[in-house]
């Protein structure tokens, strides 16, 4: 457990926390407060793809599509329905989670990585074609725009504002997701489910014949992998108030968050967090030379998996202590 | 009339199936060679397309020269994409998803690069094959009647090549257990370059004969990967017949979607088609020998 999670998890997420908090006071720049609204929300999507990713050990490659449906179902009841995106947030979470643990059952029966990979990529072209193709409703790629942000909430005689032009709302408001998501999956991996998904992350087998329920713990943490990558998905929708299919559930965005995973560490707590932030400010700094963006990504993921393969996560773990033989994840091939 | 409507179908399969053949066995030679998924196996295809292009539309060789060009070119790509990329990861342990995520990478660096190098445009490469060939009440363009002859010969030939030739001999050698391939002498390592440029070269030529129906630009591997994902799952992994088999099927299947719906939801009916399909029968539609 240490591998994922290094020697003070609950430390370091409070530094974090309190370095992260205090971004607004000492910068007075919205547009990089902006990017370190990007970058919480797209570090929540990397936290809970990782989850089935890195520490279940189940390559899932559609997480994306969990992306897309948390973000279109709230964009969509609250917009064109009308209820309170304070309420739709979390229908967006619920829908995300119900599709995860649906994509679960297939997956369950199959051992094959290379199978579970191709089984969510389909399923999230699926998810991403319908949205292009019922246009009657989401407009198709011509994408839905003016989504409501969130209501003004009132604090102690301040109004707090939400949505695009509203940074420190918005700031604030992806500060504590990131906090409340980060430390409830933190409390859960140092918990006996941590322990579980490692468990069956290093073999199956073995994890079984210790009266491990497979299909209970998978399902569980697909379930709740999808669910934060919704919840990512809602604050992204509320906040910009435009998607369109190929933004939210394209292969850009596959690529983008498996590069940010990579960068950090698969399968480490801080490395996918770390990655978010590096592939984030990347990525506006590299904004005039937008065609170069896809070639960096790629060519990130690339070479890390080649040469740093532990990611940058890997590099400070490493140090001071040899690599235990139970710290690579021994993915022999599974028959 | 809806005679002729089903002989349409039935010949738009054909020829769907017949690339999604060309691309599916590639895609299955190598996995079943050495347990790669090649995410990069569509920018084979557009390479070989621009490649074509380049030689055709550009410096103006006569076509089949640039056509012999294109293929060396993309293989000789795709050798040095494997001993840069595939074989170092290869050799590490817990290869097989880093295998995934580096093709991955690079099948989008690769778009990226072409759309660096020869711009966002859509480029047309010119119709090679003049003519229509009647079929009954229709009427073909050999450019599109061609492509189910061409993909069955390169087929036809690849497989004579696998089943029938001391190579193939030891390509099947290496599939089985490459360290026991090694102790008898066969450079495993040789044979899995080999592998990757003839599967590359398979693509190539999918890509060159749907360029001047389709059009020449940095995405247009992307919808084929996919499919040819779907393919050698239905067909079984690493299982070059079945994946021939599967490619046909499928671009059968959606043909006659097609029909029954729209165009539009061609592409949702395979994925749907492939998900229900593992869930009933995980290891492809014709056994699974070789599946994992």
């Amino acid at each position: 457990m240490r591998s994922v999670l290094g020697s003070r998890p609950w430390l370091t997420l409070a530094l974090i926390a309190l370095v992260l908090a205090a971004m607004p006071f000492v910068i007075d720049d919205n547009y990089l407060l902006h990017i370190l609204i990007l970058f919480l929300i797209f570090a929540v999507f990397a936290t809970g793809w990782n989850l089935t990713l890195g520490i279940l050990g189940q390559k899932t490659l559609g997480h994306h599509a969990f992306f897309a449906i948390g973000a279109y179902t709230t964009a969509l009841l609250s917009g064109t329905v009308g209820l309170s995106p304070w309420l739709t947030l979390w229908l967006g979470v619920l829908a995300a989670a119900l599709a995860g643990g649906l994509i679960g059952i297939p997956i369950l029966r199959i051992r094959s990585m290379p199978h579970v990979a191709i089984v969510t990529l389909a399923f999230a072209e699926i998810v991403k074609l319908l949205l292009a193709n019922w246009k009657d409703v989401t407009r198709g790629e011509l994408g839905l725009w003016g989504i409501p942000p969130f209501p003004a909430i009132e604090i102690g005689g301040t109004t707090i504002r939400f949505g695009a032009g509203q940074i420190a709302g918005s700031f604030a408001l992806a500060l504590l997701a990131f906090v409340a998501v980060h430390a409830l999956v933190l409390w859960l991996l140092r918990g006996r489910f941590g322990l579980t998904m490692v468990a069956i992350r290093d073999s199956q087998l073995a994890a079984e014949s210790l009266s491990i329920d497979l299909t209970r713990s998978k399902l569980a943490a697909f379930a709740l992998s999808a669910a934060i990558v919704g919840l990512s998905g809602g604050l992204y929708a509320h906040y910009l108030q435009i998607l369109t299919p190929t933004s939210t559930a394209g292969p850009e965005m596959l690529v983008t968050l498996l590069a940010m995973i990579i960068l950090g560490g698969v399968g480490t707590f801080f490395g996918p967090i770390f990655g978010a932030l590096v592939l984030t400010a990347l990525t506006e700094y590299l904004r005039e030379y937008g065609d170069l963006r896809m070639l960096i990504y790629g060519a990130t993921v690339t070479l890390f998996v080649i040469l740093l393969p532990r990611g940058v996560a890997g590099l400070l773990t490493r140090r001071g202590r040899p690599a235990a033989a139970g710290d690579e994840p021994a993915t022999a091939p599974e028959t | 009339m809806t005679g002729t409507l089903l002989a349409e179908s039935l010949i738009n399969g054909l020829i769907t199936g017949a690339i999604y053949a060309l691309v599916g066995a590639g895609v299955a030679l190598i996995y079943g060679t050495m347990r790669v998924l090649n995410f990069a196996h569509g920018e084979m295809m557009m390479l070989g397309a621009y490649f074509a292009w380049m030689g055709v539309a550009v410096a103006g060789l006569p076509v089949l020269l640039a056509f012999a060009l294109a293929l060396i070119g993309v293989m000789i790509v795709a050798a040095v994409i494997q001993r840069a990329v595939v074989a170092p990861v290869l050799a590490r342990e817990d290869w097989s998803f880093r295998v995934i995520a580096a093709t991955i990478g690079l099948s989008v660096a690769l778009q990226s690069a072409a759309q660096l190098i020869w711009g966002e445009k859509f480029n047309a490469l010119p119709y090679f094959l003049d003519g229509v060939v009647q079929i009954g009440p229709m009427r073909l363009p050999w450019q599109r009647a061609a492509i189910p002859i061409v993909a069955f010969v390169a087929l036809g030939l690849s497989a004579l090549l696998l089943y029938r030739s001391r190579f193939g001999q030891m390509i099947r050698a290496t599939a089985q257990d490459a360290e026991a391939a090694q102790a008898v002498g066969i450079p495993a390592g040789l044979v899995h370059t080999a592998v990757f440029a003839l599967s590359a070269g398979l693509a190539a030529i999918a890509a060159i004969m749907l360029a001047p129906i389709m059009s020449v630009n940095p995405w247009m591997g992307l919808p084929y990967i996919l499919k040819a994902f779907a393919v050698v799952i239905l067909g079984g992994l690493g299982n070059f017949g079945g994946a021939i088999a599967a490619g046909l099927l499928l671009g059968l299947v959606e043909s006659f979607g097609v029909m029954v719906t729209s165009s539009e939801w061609r592409d949702v009916i395979s994925y749907g088609l492939l998900i229900a399909i593992i869930w009933v029968r995980p290891y492809g539609l014709f056994g699974g020998r070789e599946a994992a």
